[in-house]
């Protein structure tokens, strides 16, 4: 237990126009008799008030000397530093190789096993969209990997990744620490949005490369037909299906900030992850059925395979837009209502 | 008046010497469902103080320490930290205080250095020889690599008030930092406290010990069922009435001298010893009287005091014996708060 040397601040003299300081003490060192303070409410403190300077001077356990650095530093820090922290923890998740694990996991069994299965191209019994193109051609691989992973464990990783941003550490006890520091509850939400976004990118982006690679082992990489007929160079469908990850990690958005609203309300994981997928589900069952077409427009599910639209010729954007705008109202009203609760939230975990 | 009778006559006045205080509250309430967890708190906390916030188990600590740290939200009233109002200025406010509620917690597959280079960089880059120095002042430098999950609890206990020095706050607020620790960790984690005090840093230290608070802390305030009881100078926390043993050569002309001094119902025998109802500033005069009578004097020491123990459970205890404003507690307020605090 030896107290680090450091530098203490140096007493900082009375406010020219605050009180005089009190002329005469007698009593404990804590009070004065006039009621009023020596120090203006926002001056420094001086250094081991009430105890002795030389005391002080000798241990500087108090010093500001590291208190924080220049502004820009500290800008700079302040943004990045709970976006740094977010990813770590992440990366400290084994779980977080689970999923991306499957995610280059499913295209390389979609693969294989169209290639096991041969020219036939109805070998590998139907299955998802674009399968029936795979045989064919590698390019098809991570789109039929998209098509299988979005509707199911894609939107688990999200809430599960989401889920745990607020919840998990409130169960862990590491919320009532961290939320000690001086960051805006707002900031510390938006950086646990925007890590998990980061998180499923990354997941869309294992799943893509992986697609391909696999997709050029076992097949060839060759120019796509779109669905409208006609054919597209490699370097476009490569442009294509970049286009596709990025409209299901728009989807996912909804995920994140459904999840995200749950850790905030709940101060259980699993409770969140459970309920986000839930009314994920709920919904998915509900607009499977005719009667309810009249919901289907309003509910973020019912976009998830509008990407479908860019593999037509010319690029059917009207379904996209809708579906990037459905998932911009959602995602944002969701973190939004997420973002009023955490900020008044009483944290007792 | 003059300002040093005003000063005699109130030894424990509401006001700091040495500018505003650090941390104060408000009239703070918080109300949880129908129980009123804090009721209308009222307290100040001067720089340099090594303040004792003393409760039993449940009078509400830790939820005031969450109210100021700004964990929960008041349900009225509002604590000061340094000028920042919290909740209002809460960031403001934060910037100033390091500190921990309930157990500190940290990642646990992650290593003490790691936990606390995450934790400081939230509000900026915070430098390795920052981190060793921390981790150098709790004894931690050695296990700065180690995984969090295999401290033992008073280790984690230390890497709390490490993270809490990190960005080296005026003020550090430590929610029962020695509960559940061995005597070698309490001691360990108090003597830090002192040496964190004599620095200059302010600490608010949250225990149940009333002895600990004794032997660490300047000031305290006593707390049950989320309202003040007591406040003031830990030395006036000691109960006044304190008695005096005497033993000389001449027990029975000594007692006659001594009932001349304090009265007659002031001295009575105990165990070969005169017990003189007296506190310790009437000693120097009644050992004058003694050898002034020719009585040799060869003990004066203090009687076993009611124990702090049992003032401690007679403030706090006063509330639970469901009536109101016992005799008891106010006799004790009286005692230390001239004037009434209420």
């Amino acid at each position: 237990m030896s107290p680090a040397g450091c530098a203490c601040p140096p007493p900082r003299p009375p406010d020219k126009d605050g009180p005089a300081p009190v002329p005469v003490f007698t009593g404990p060192a804590y009070m004065t008799t006039a009621g009023e303070p020596i120090y203006g409410p926002g001056d420094p403190a001086p250094a081991g008030a009430g105890g002795s300077p030389a005391s002080a001077a000798g241990h500087g356990l108090a010093s500001a000397g590291h208190a924080h650095g220049s502004t820009a530093v500290g800008m700079r820090g302040r943004a990045w530093g709970p976006l740094r922290r977010e990813w770590i923890k992440l990366l400290f998740q084994r779980r977080s190789y689970l999923i991306w694990g499957g995610a280059l996991l499913i295209p390389f069994l979609i693969a294989l096993a169209l290639y096991l299965a041969g020219a036939d191209p109805h070998g590998g019994g139907g299955g998802p969209l674009f399968m029936e193109r795979v045989a064919g051609n590698g390019m098809f691989v991570p789109l039929a990997a998209l098509s299988s992973l979005l509707p199911f464990l894609l939107p688990m990783a999200a809430a599960m990744v989401a889920g745990y941003m607020v919840a998990g550490e409130a169960e862990l006890g590491t919320l009532r620490i961290v939320l000690l520091r001086p960051v805006r509850r707002g900031s510390f939400l938006l950086a646990k949005w925007t890590m998990a976004m980061v998180y499923l990118a990354v997941g869309f982006a294992i799943m893509a490369a992986g697609g391909l690679l696999f997709g050029a082992l076992f097949f060839d990489l060759e120019p796509l037909i779109t669905l409208s007929g006609s054919t597209v160079s490699v370097g476009e469908g490569l442009g294509l299906i970049a286009l596709c990850c990025l409209f299901g990690l728009a989807a996912m958005a909804c995920i994140v900030s459904l999840a995200l609203l749950f850790s905030v309300i709940t101060d259980s994981s699993l409770t969140a992850l459970i309920a986000t997928i839930v009314i994920y589900i709920v919904i998915q069952v509900l607009i499977s059925f005719s009667y309810f077409d009249w919901l289907a427009p309003w509910v973020f599910p019912h976009y998830f395979l509008e990407y479908v639209n860019f593999f037509r010729d010319p690029i059917y954007w009207t379904p996209i837009l809708k579906g990037l705008l459905a998932f911009g109202v959602w995602s944002a009203g969701l973190t939004f209502i997420a973002y009023l609760l955490f900020r008044r939230k009483d944290v007792l975990s | 008046m003059t300002p040093e009778a005003a000063a005699a006559e109130t030894p424990i006045g509401p006001e700091c010497v040495q500018g505003s205080p650090i941390l104060s509250t408000h009239a703070l309430t918080k109300q949880f469902g129908g129980l009123r967890a804090v009721d209308g708190l009222d307290m100040e906390v001067c720089r340099g103080d090594v303040f004792g916030f003393l409760g039993p188990n449940g009078a509400g600590k830790t939820t005031v320490i969450r109210l100021v740290l700004g964990l929960i939200h008041p349900t009225s009233g509002h604590a000061e930290v340094r000028g920042h109002r919290v909740p209002g200025e809460l960031q403001e406010a934060l910037r100033h205080v390091g500190g921990f509620v309930d157990d500190p917690t940290f990642y646990p597959l992650m290593s003490a250095r790691r936990n606390l280079r995450l934790l400081g960089s939230m509000t900026g880059p915070v430098s390795e020889e920052r981190i060793d120095e921390v981790l150098d002042i709790v004894a931690l430098r050695d296990r700065a690599e180690d995984r969090v999950g295999g401290f033992s609890h008073g280790m984690k206990q230390r890497l709390g008030i490490a993270q809490a020095l990190l960005h080296s706050p005026e003020l550090i607020v430590l929610d029962e930092p020695t509960s559940g620790l061995d005597p070698r960790g309490m001691k360990d984690v108090r003597e830090l406290i002192r040496e964190l005090g004599a620095a200059g840093t302010t600490v608010f230290l949250s225990s149940h010990l009333l002895h600990e608070v004794e032997q660490v802390c300047t000031r305290a305030v006593i707390i049950n069922r989320g309202r003040v009881v007591v406040q003031g100078p830990v030395s006036a926390l000691r109960p006044k009435d304190d008695a005096i043993r005497v033993l000389t050569g001449d027990q029975t002309r000594a007692a006659e001298t001594l009932r001349a001094q304090f009265g007659a119902a002031g001295v009575t025998r105990d165990e070969g010893f005169l017990v003189v109802k007296a506190d310790e500033d009437a000693v120097p005069e009644m050992v004058r009287r003694l050898v002034g009578d020719g009585v040799d004097v060869r003990a004066v020491v203090p009687a076993p005091e009611q124990g702090l123990e049992d003032f401690f459970l007679e403030l706090t205890g006063a509330d639970d014996a469901a009536g109101p404003a016992p005799t008891k507690r106010r006799a004790g307020l009286a005692r230390l708060l001239p004037g009434g605090r209420r």
